[in-house]
């Protein structure tokens, strides 16, 4: 299979085109919680609630706080018929404003859900270990899966298997849709964990789609972005081949950057 | 006169009269009580009061709170002067008057008050590292299951930072639950510690009647200040039930209970007459906090307990909408109702103020008739 299930593609579009009601095209932004740390709230509020909930999210809190962007109704005042680039716009900040989002893990948390499901009948969050002893810890990991699905858990031996290293020369055929790229200790501090959702491979081209946040994109470019990898030179590693992203490549293509600045660059699948 | 017989038309007569009076009294009062309300500016404030920021809330901005205080005074006064019985009506008097006093202080804290400290647990194991005194690291680590406490508890007040804190409301609600459970357990005699049940008798609870009492005077005084959040909404369904419970007891031939919830309806008429939207007063925690512990007193004393989720079926359904919503959001992470207490959620589905709270009563006073037709069983 080469492709995505269908409920796994239907839910990426769904983030980047939030279902806000007569209104397509808001993309969903980007937002870690670990900026402002949130704890025990509502999924939606920290960066991991499904397209539903964060739409769901914006409208309540649009019409609690008197922001005039949606009423009752789930109808946006904003704007007229021939300015939805202003009006999807607008609602993007809104979000980003009102720290509304999801994060890269939640992204391919709620992919993969959808996809397992589909392809495999089988319920990913339930059967995630995340090799926790601690008794309350494991209960809300239970309760919560998809806030405790983190780069790191996905990274883990139990929960996925290693297909390739990225610093190695790999067998390209191998990878498939749903595998997964897994960045460990990047970004300038080296304290980030990234992850890509592969959703297509060709054989010469792997297609991608993540949610990031680019430095060079400012405060309201980010969100759910889509990139490949062009496997120019097969016989050499990851790093070696082009990666193209919103028309970047090398060094400006931040993703690429990453990538070359993680401790461990791997690709990885899902253990069902 | 302690007790008559039932039905006895005149307890009925009597009842009616204080009703009358509380009514004329209360409307005599009211606009008295607007007036000075304004001139104290004691008045809604929408820095203080998300709900107040959506468009279609606006407009109580700037309405007088405390109105309550209406209903208390009055009950008090006629009480006091007419219906004074060391035996029954001197405790719930008593202990909606600190309920109502609770309610007071922490409606003007949360107008004339400075935003206060609320600490998180991360800030306070911050703190016992490294504050620089080493008897305050100590007194942090001493006070942590108290800091964990606030902060579980304080998941469910709606001012953090400002007013009287939850876990300070919840200790003077404990005290008046206290002072309750004494009284019933101790004062009105062995007949109260079994609790009635329709159709099947009594069940001798013994001494757990002590934090069934306590339990029940806390969260009825809170769900009735969580139902008291659209104009009219806690009045109009408080009337309905003090007139059950009016009814209740005179068909026991309770005197000093009938006189007692008569005069509460009677009073309540005039405070919903100016309460109904647009409100001239809303009725504040003076009032929700004070009514809710008297409704569940006189309940209790009636020994009716189990009647208490029927008779006061909104406020009950209100406050549960807040656990469910709390319970849904902090395990969950997701929300059950689209916000809470339920009238929130359906002012989100786009029902009107009016049909909301006019809905709410129909449904109330069903569930109230409910509870006067049990009472016979």
């Amino acid at each position: 299979m080469n492709m995505l299930s269908p409920a796994a593609e239907q839910k990426i579009d769904e983030f980047f085109n939030l279902p806000f009601d007569d209104l397509k095209g808001v993309r969903c932004p980007y937002f870690n919680n670990a900026r402002i740390n949130r704890r025990g709230q509502l999924r939606g509020l920290i960066g991991r609630g499904s397209p539903k909930e964060i739409v769901e999210e914006a409208k309540i809190l649009s019409i609690q706080y008197h922001k005039d962007i949606f009423d009752h109704t789930g109808h946006c005042h904003l704007g007229g018929e021939n300015e939805t680039a202003t009006v999807t716009e607008c609602i993007r900040r809104f979000l980003i404003d009102n720290n509304l989002g999801i994060d890269c893990a939640g992204f391919v948390s709620h992919v993969l859900i959808n996809h397992f499901k589909e392809t495999n009948n089988f319920n990913l969050a339930r059967h995630f270990n995340f090799e926790n002893k601690n008794f309350f810890r494991r209960l809300i990991n239970h309760l919560r899966p998809i806030e405790n699905m983190s780069v790191l858990t996905y990274s883990q031996d139990s929960n996925t298997i290693l297909i390739a290293n990225g610093t190695q020369n790999t067998d390209w055929q191998k990878i498939m849709p749903a595998d997964l790229i897994i960045m460990m200790e990047t970004g300038p501090k080296l304290n980030r964990n990234h992850i890509l959702l592969i959703t297509d491979n060709d054989g010469q081209t792997i297609r991608y789609v993540h949610s990031r946040a680019w430095s060079s994109e400012g405060q309201y470019g980010h969100g759910i972005t889509r990139g490949e990898i062009i496997i120019n030179n097969p016989t050499k590693n990851l790093l070696e081949q082009q990666w193209l992203e919103k028309n970047q490549t090398g060094i400006a293509n931040e993703t690429f950057l990453e990538a070359k600045n993680a401790k461990t660059l791997e690709i990885r699948r899902i253990k069902l | 006169m302690m007790s008559c017989e039932p039905f006895s038309p005149e307890l009925l007569e009597q009842a009616m009269i204080y009703l009358l009076s509380a009514t004329v009294g209360s409307f005599v009062l009211a606009p008295l009580l607007i007036k000075l309300l304004y001139k104290l500016n004691i008045t809604r404030r929408n820095e203080f009061d998300f709900t107040l920021r959506s468009s279609e809330r606006s407009s109580k901005i700037g309405t007088p709170i405390m109105g309550g205080i209406l209903v208390i005074f009055v009950v008090t006064i006629i009480t006091l002067i007419f219906n004074w019985e060391r035996k029954y009506t001197f405790v719930p008097i008593g202990v909606m008057g600190i309920s109502a006093m609770l309610g007071a202080a922490d409606d003007l804290l949360n107008i004339f008050g400075k935003k206060r400290r609320f600490r998180s647990i991360e800030h306070v194991k911050t703190l016992m590292r490294i504050h620089k005194s080493w008897q305050t690291r100590l007194w942090y680590k001493i006070t942590l299951p108290l800091t964990y406490l606030k902060n579980f508890i304080g998941a469910f007040g709606s001012h953090p930072g400002r007013g009287v804190l939850v876990h300070e409301k919840l200790f003077f609600q404990l005290l008046a639950g206290s002072v309750t459970a004494w009284w019933i357990y101790a004062k009105l005699g062995g007949d109260w510690r079994s609790l009635w049940v329709p159709y099947d008798g009594q069940i001798n609870l013994g001494w757990l009647i002590i934090p069934l009492v306590i339990l029940l005077v806390m969260f009825t005084a809170n769900a009735v200040n969580i139902a008291d959040g659209l104009d009219g909404l806690a009045g109009g369904s408080l009337l309905f039930t003090f007139l059950g419970l009016t009814l209740i007891s005179w068909i026991e031939g309770r005197v000093a209970f009938t006189l007692l919830n008569a005069t509460v309806v009677g009073t309540l008429i005039a405070y919903t007459y100016f309460n109904i939207k647009p409100a001239r007063f809303q009725m504040g925690d003076v009032g929700s906090l004070g009514l809710g512990a008297l409704l569940a007193i006189n309940v209790i004393a009636i020994n009716k307990t189990i009647l208490l989720p029927i008779i006061g079926f909104i406020f009950y359904l209100e406050a549960f909408s807040v656990v469910i919503q709390v319970f849904f959001r902090r395990v969950f992470g997701r929300r059950f109702f689209k916000m809470a207490p339920l009238h929130h959620h359906f002012e989100f589905h786009g029902w009107s103020e009016e049909k909301i709270v006019m809905r709410f009563w129909l449904i109330h006073a069903f569930f109230v008739f409910v509870a006067v037709w049990l009472s016979f069983h």
